[in-house]
């Protein structure tokens, strides 16, 4: 291997490494959010900074790579599909600390049932496995499970659909409960967001991969 | 066709009919002369003295005598030539010097021969005291060739590209290495071409011998360099111009351009063979 | 990050072919095991300025020096400095491979004779890891008596890497190395630079700018016989201070 290659496996790693964070970060705020447990949230808070330090860092060393090595083909796609998908992770770790600020400063046992009836548990679950398949996707440069990742993301609109839906109802019998009421709408359209970027990941995997674009082609059946 | 291609086409049509034309010209020369000279060609010829007068027997003390001059006259021009052509182009760099050097050897290869021959019987047989021998002769034929094998050495060192001076020297070898190490070994075949070149003008030259070696009649062989000897251009001169019987001398006159003719020829081929061998030995020496 | 310990150091230096003013007030300080490239336009000075560094241009008539040119802090150009030490210590490799009309074997063993080796085995050993340094071994471990004529281009100039890293020097002058191959031939050679800084201080003049992006730590820019610029590789490339820096390595010149 030379040693244009090992600096872009350097790359890729800092991104994979950088995937298990953002990973870790969404399963405490899973924890956070779930068992109402506040010092997960408050690790979280504090583990964000790092996150935000490593999207620099891998910026930065894209921006070298580039300008040092002028990659071409399947590098160049590499690149910048790593360079997306870190602004991205970067956007998940993000939803993941509001998700959090919000468990801290907002919510109250009263609403486990609640929570249970927005089946927000089986979103995040949905998500993490997006996560992670998308993670392996890129590992083992396979392509094969983006179909199944994008169905996930559509499982999670729908959930975040039918969410929206037990809120209303709630807030016709809570109106007290209303402005909390909305910050769980706006927590649920975060996860329903974190699926989209999940999405995106997908297709930039596709796009190194196997140098198709399919942004905004509408249904992903066909993959 | 249009009046550019005509052009060409009639003027690549003169030069190549001229370069034919010499062609024919030298193979009419060689055929005229193996024509009439094959004919006294024999064992007796080659190995023999010359008898009545030169004009039956052999010439075996002229051939010896131009091999000997051959000789002589490369064992002194060769390593003088040599060695000057590497001072001029590797040590000397370009001053006035160099440039005075090269205008004097360029001068005295434009010097009549007959004028070498003077000249060295006043150096070589009078003043130093050689007397008509080999030694004389030898080098005065040295001296008119040295202007050749120095051009020749210079042009050969010359075509060498510069990055293997450089290349040798950014390694820590001093000039001298480089040249005897790099340069010399791959000027070689160039320079053994300038020699034989040279040597071919030796075996030919007449006037220089006149007045220093050559012997209008010795039925002996020569026993040291201070001897004088026969030799094959100078005989030819004699025997078709000043012999005893020239009518009767004829057949050895041609004969004896023959034996000249094929002793160059001949030096020719080994100079190529020789050009050869080192050019393939130099790339793995 | 610790510092340095610094191999070639120029100190303000002049130089001159007769009367034309070719370097002009050079300064600049190379570490010890880094690559530094040197890009700019023909013409620039940078050949002349990597020449300094082994005293090739003491060849050339009618030049003049001022300044100074350190190698481990001492003037190279000290009266006491025999340039022959000197050309052992700083290997060079050039433009056009340039191996000579010699074995494979002999070619590396070269600069080792010139230099009054004549332990065969020592040369034999050390012909081996010179080959095996350059990557070139386990192409020619079985021709070493064939002409290195018969070599590919790329590999004549991996040999002239191997017979310049025979003697044992500790910094490497390289004048255009790749600009005469094939692409394949030049990544090799590029790789054979990462790997070779381990053990030399590498210059390397190039009219390839990826080039010097992809092999140096440090670029320095010349332009009409003056360092415009010297810094970091990633810096040059990514956010160069002057703009003639940045208009020559984008392409934007003139």
């Amino acid at each position: 291997m030379n040693h244009l290659e090992k600096e872009m496996l350097a790359l890729r790693n800092e991104v994979l490494d950088m995937w298990a964070l953002v990973y870790s970060q969404l399963e405490k705020t899973k924890g956070a959010l779930l068992k109402d447990n506040k010092d997960l949230a408050r690790e979280v808070i504090s583990r964000e900074r790092r996150v935000n330090a490593y999207e620099l860092k891998i910026d930065s060393d894209c921006e070298n790579y580039i300008a040092l090595y002028s990659p071409v083909a399947i590098d160049l796609r590499l690149v910048l599909s790593l360079l997306k998908i870190n602004g991205t992770l970067e956007r998940i770790g993000d939803f993941a600390e509001g998700i959090s600020r919000f468990v801290i400063d907002t919510y109250e046992k009263k609403y486990d049932s609640l929570i249970r009836e927005m089946r927000l548990e089986e979103m995040f679950d949905e998500l993490l496995e997006m996560l992670e398949g998308s993670r392996k996707a890129l590992e083992s440069e396979e392509t094969k499970m983006s179909g199944c990742l994008f169905a996930k993301d559509e499982y999670v609109d729908n959930l975040y659909d039918q969410s929206l839906q037990k809120i209303s109802e709630y807030i016709k019998m809570h109106s007290e409960d209303a402005l909390t009421c909305i910050f769980l709408a706006i927590l649920s359209r975060k996860l329903e967001r974190i699926g989209d970027h999940c999405n995106n990941i997908v297709e930039e995997i596709v796009f190194y991969i196997d140098a198709k674009v399919l942004k905004h082609a509408g249904k992903h059946k066909e993959v | 066709m249009n009046k550019k291609n005509i052009i060409q086409w009639f003027t690549f049509g003169i030069f190549r009919a001229l370069s034919y034309l010499v062609v024919l010209i030298l193979f009419f020369i060689l055929g005229f002369i193996i024509y009439n000279g094959i004919g006294v060609i024999s064992w007796e010829f080659l190995t023999g003295f010359p008898e009545d007068g030169m004009t039956k027997g052999g010439i075996l003390p002229a051939i010896v005598g131009t091999l000997c001059l051959m000789a002589g006259s490369m064992i002194f021009a060769f390593p003088v030539g040599v060695m000057s052509g590497i001072y001029i182009n590797e040590y000397a760099g370009n001053n006035w010097a160099v440039k005075f050097i090269r205008i004097m050897t360029n001068n005295l290869s434009g010097i009549p021969s007959i004028v070498f021959g003077l000249f060295g019987m006043s150096l070589f047989v009078n003043t130093l005291g050689f007397g008509d021998s080999i030694l004389a002769g030898s080098l005065t034929l040295g001296l008119l060739v040295l202007p050749l094998v120095i051009r020749t050495t210079e042009e050969a060192m010359k075509a060498i590209p510069d990055s293997f001076r450089t290349g040798s020297l950014a390694l820590g070898a001093t000039r001298l290495q480089t040249i005897w190490r790099v340069i010399l070994p791959m000027a070689f075949p160039n320079i053994i071409t300038g020699l034989i070149l040279s040597v071919g003008r030796v075996s030919g030259e007449t006037a220089p011998i006149l007045f220093t070696v050559a012997a209008y009649f010795l039925p002996k062989l020569p026993a040291s360099i201070f001897d004088q000897v026969m030799a094959l251009p100078y005989h030819l001169y004699v025997i078709s111009t000043s012999g005893t019987d020239i009518e009767a001398s004829r057949s050895m006159a041609y004969g004896t351009a023959l034996v000249l003719i094929s002793i160059v020829l001949l030096i020719n081929i080994l100079a190529n063979s020789l050009r050869k061998y080192f050019g393939n030995k130099v790339k793995t020496n | 990050m610790d510092e340095k310990k610094i191999k070639l150091e120029a100190k303000n230096v002049n130089f001159y072919y007769d009367d034309f003013h070719a370097l002009k007030g050079i300064n600049m300080q190379i570490e010890q095991n880094s690559v530094v490239a040197f890009i700019g336009p023909s013409g620039c000075g940078k050949s002349t300025f990597l020449r300094l560094f082994n005293r090739m241009n003491d060849l050339i008539d009618g030049t003049h020096l001022t300044g100074e040119c350190l190698l481990d802090g001492r003037d190279i150009y000290d009266k006491r400095v025999h340039v022959d030490e000197l050309r052992k210590n700083v290997g060079m490799v050039f433009q056009k491979p340039n191996p000579f009309p010699k074995t494979i074997f002999e070619n590396v063993a070269y600069g080792l004779r010139v230099n009054g080796v004549k332990d065969e085995k020592y040369i034999k050993q050390r012909v081996e890891e010179s080959l095996q340094s350059a990557a070139l071994w386990e192409e020619v471990k079985d021709k070493l008596k064939k002409s290195a004529f018969e070599l590919s281009g790329g590999q004549q100039q991996r040999l002239c890497i191997a017979r310049a890293m025979a003697i044992s020097p500790s910094v490497l002058l390289m004048d255009e190395p790749a600009s005469a191959l094939d692409p394949i031939s030049t990544a090799k050679i590029e790789e054979l630079i990462h790997e070779l800084k381990k053990d030399y201080t590498i210059v390397i003049v190039t009219h390839n700018m990826q080039q010097a992006a992809r092999v140096s730590d440090k670029t320095g820019f010349f332009l009409l016989g003056e360092l415009i610029e010297y810094d970091q590789t990633k810096k040059i490339f990514l956010n160069p201070e002057k703009e003639s820096t940045q208009n020559y390595i984008t392409g934007r010149f003139g």
